[in-house]
């Protein structure tokens, strides 16, 4: 078990700053990051509605200093812009959310999201053609019967790799808020996507029908007054599903009690500390983010200003409570102003569940040993990030004498902000997408 | 009093926040608009506190007090916003019916200053009347508001629309109870005849075009004011533009509205009317 001084500072090569542009548009802007379930593959999804695969590279005896790094593998457009004609809305091309699915064969598959439709994705590879057709000549066009006068056998002949991606199924039309998580089941046979109001159970081999599982949408909508904000089969029980709220409250849901799973099982709250009250208490309540660890017995969560472990045996309060950045909290008012304070910050685990990390502003990001109780705050930029540095802690001065390295709370740049982070499923490898560039640190064990 | 002045900068930045979710990109975002609502409860709660025992004082009416009391805890019953900033303000943590004798309480003792204030909203009332001059919906992008309308004016009328029984009193306030009053009566009426209906309805992600434009206009934060008058207490102002049943619905309250409020605040019919 490494101890915590090991993962911090983190070592890595060239900080693999791909997928960045110098005048970058709206539409490169990395919107989530996600590894498939070996860690070999990388998946972004930006606002353009592209999705960019990248692949670690095998190790080699060639090349032993370039072990492990992550190269493109696949670059396709998942999502266009669409029109709602009856509403008369625009439907964002933006992917909110990736999920690999276990790889079964030699295909990769993962489902893609924008607001309103889940596409499934088949990237596979092709090395290898058919040459010698007797109908066609080898550009492909149809060759003039009269002039053959010999049968052969096609030949199938190596050729360049070639990465392809084709949707395999479209899930569509089953979602009138928009959606904001999916998560496959581990059944492997199921998944849910979950929008607003309404989560719906899909089966990937159908796509013209879905499951309501759960509906929280009022009759009278005046009387709306909360949201779901994240949901997520739990990783090994492929019944239970956990879903989190704008109130900042967690319902876990069980699918064999009922159809609809409006009445949850467990009830995840933690009570208000009336001292913090504000205008924008409601706000910072709300979860950002839920994630199950990887051992399925907690469950984390992310609000504006904190992260929360919760032991899925205990509802009435959280076992940790990690302040993120504390020092927001008496900037709230400007922070509304500018609509940062309605930033969705996501939290991952590390492969063993004694690392959680998260985003902040000014391009850092936080880790928190859960054992040692020790944090850190890391920056993803290009000017720390020199060939085989190592990255170096930083520090949010709050008040008072700031020392030198130390940046001022009000220094601090709020339109660079880590919202998507992702955590190799075996390995001390972390992907952390910054606006439209893509950091990913290795720490290297030697 | 600074708490009034940030409650009313957050209610005018809500507001608008509101009003640039119409317009952006890929829809209203459910989510979002609900929090801005929340805040904007919030911040109009604790702005009306203060205006809201100052006329209970002027009014000197023991009785209508009591009504509006219970109008009031019907009214937060309806609408369960969490304790807002009254609580930070006022400090002990106390349901809200124990603070307003607390506010007024303290009200009282400033009698000069609500004094003033009425008359300020006397005055403003009677520079609105003479400004009438709308008559039709579609003219409404090319008024723009009175830049009289001041925040004292939304005084009387706020806590008007807890007096439902005071309708043919007050005289110094004879227009705005009836507006509000009436307001009151289709936010409530609605409730009661929409709820089991066809969901669809009052989905606040949407509204009406006309609506839209009128917003567009009149941004400024003297305008802030009448729009929560307009939107009431709840999501019920900021209307689907989806389903016919709504829409019938709040014409014809709105229609009621409009009479009313057609004597005092042109533009702003238009828009009661648009939902």
């Amino acid at each position: 078990m490494k101890c915590f001084s090991r993962y911090l500072p983190y070592i890595f090569r060239p900080p693999s700053v791909l997928f960045s542009s110098s005048c970058h548009t709206e539409a490169d802007i990395i919107s989530t990051v996600e590894f498939n379930s070996t860690g070999e593959l990388l998946a972004t999804g930006d606002k353009g509605g592209r999705v960019v695969v990248f692949q670690r590279e095998q190790e080699s005896k060639n090349q032993p200093h370039r072990r492990g790094e992550y190269n493109v593998y696949s670059t396709f457009q998942s999502h266009e812009p669409e029109f709602d004609y009856l509403k008369s809305l625009e439907i964002e091309e933006k992917i909110n959310k990736i999920r690999w699915l276990p790889q079964q064969n030699a295909a990769y598959f993962l489902l893609s999201t924008n607001d309103k439709t889940v596409k499934l994705w088949k990237i596979s590879e092709r090395d290898k053609r058919p040459e010698g057709y007797n109908l066609k000549d080898e550009d492909g066009r149809i060759r003039d019967p009269a002039t053959i006068t010999t049968l052969r056998v096609p030949v199938v002949r190596p050729m360049d790799l070639m990465v392809e991606a084709t949707p395999r199924r479209v899930f569509s039309n089953a979602h009138t808020y928009h959606i904001n998580s999916i998560s496959v089941n581990s059944d492997y046979e199921t998944f849910m996507s979950t929008d607003d109001l309404r989560i719906n159970l899909w089966n990937l081999e159908i796509t013209n029908r879905s499951f309501n599982i759960v509906d929280i949408k009022p009759a009278n909508m005046e009387e709306l007054t909360e949201v779901i904000t994240a949901a997520e089969f739990h990783p090994h029980q492929c019944n239970t599903f956990v879903y989190s709220s704008s109130k900042g409250s967690i319902r876990l849901c069980d699918m064999r009690a009922s159809a609809l799973c409006d009445n949850h099982s467990k009830f995840f709250e933690e009570p208000e500390d009336p001292s913090n009250r504000s205008f924008f208490s409601e706000i910072i309540s709300s979860i950002s983010d839920v994630k199950f660890s990887h051992s399925g017995r907690y469950l984390m969560t992310r609000d504006y200003l904190t992260v929360k472990v919760w032991d899925l045996n205990m509802e009435s309060q959280p076992l940790e409570t990690y302040q993120v950045h504390d020092y927001l909290r008496s900037k709230l008012c400007s922070l509304y102003e500018n609509d940062c304070i309605f930033d969705k910050f996501e939290c991952v685990w590390n492969g063993s569940d004694s690392v959680i990390m998260t985003g902040s502003y000014n391009n850092f990001f936080r880790m928190f040993d859960r054992n040692t109780k020790r944090d850190v705050t890391l920056e993803a930029s290009r000017e720390n990030s020199k060939p085989r540095a190592i990255l170096k802690p930083r520090k949010v001065c709050v008040g008072g004498k700031r020392r030198k390295d130390e940046i001022s709370v009000d220094s601090l740049d709020f339109s660079k902000k880590i919202l998507h982070t992702a955590w190799h499923p075996y390995e001390n490898i972390i992907a952390v997408a910054a606006t439209n560039n893509l950091y990913i640190f290795q720490d290297k064990v030697n | 009093m600074e708490y009034k002045v940030e409650a009313h900068r957050i209610m005018s930045i809500s507001l608008g926040k509101i009003y640039n979710s119409r317009v952006q990109r890929g829809g209203i975002k459910l989510h979002k608009n609900l929090l801005v609502s929340l805040v904007l409860r919030s911040a109009r709660q604790v702005y009306l506190s203060d205006y809201y025992s100052g006329a209970c004082l002027n009014a000197a009416q023991s009785e209508r007090e009591a009504n509006e009391w219970d109008i009031t805890d019907s009214e937060r019953e309806k609408f369960p916003s969490s304790t807002t900033e009254c609580d930070r303000v006022e400090s002990p943590e106390e349901p809200q019916q124990t603070e307003r004798p607390e506010k007024e309480h303290e009200h009282r003792e400033n009698d000069d200053d609500l004094k003033s204030d009425q008359v300020d909203c006397t005055s403003t009332l009677q520079q609105e009347q003479n400004q009438n001059s709308l008559d039709s919906v579609a003219n409404v992008s090319s008024e723009t508001p009175p830049e009289t309308i001041k925040e004292p004016k939304e005084s009387p009328s706020e806590s008007a629309v807890a007096e439902r029984d005071s309708t043919p009193e007050a005289n110094g306030e004879s227009h705005q109870p009836p507006k509000t009053h009436v307001c009151s009566n289709r936010k409530r009426s609605a409730e009661e005849t929409e709820s089991g209906d066809s969901p669809q309805k009052r989905i606040k992600v949407a509204s009406s075009d006309a609506e839209g434009d009128e917003e567009a206009e009149e941004m400024d934060t003297s305008n802030v004011s009448n729009l929560i008058t307009i939107f009431g207490s709840s999501f019920s102002g900021l209307l689907s533009k989806d389903g016919a049943k709504p829409e019938s619905e709040t014409e014809d309250s709105g229609q009621i509205c409009c009479d009313q409020m057609l004597k005092n605040l042109n533009p702003w019919s238009t828009a009661i009317v648009a939902f």
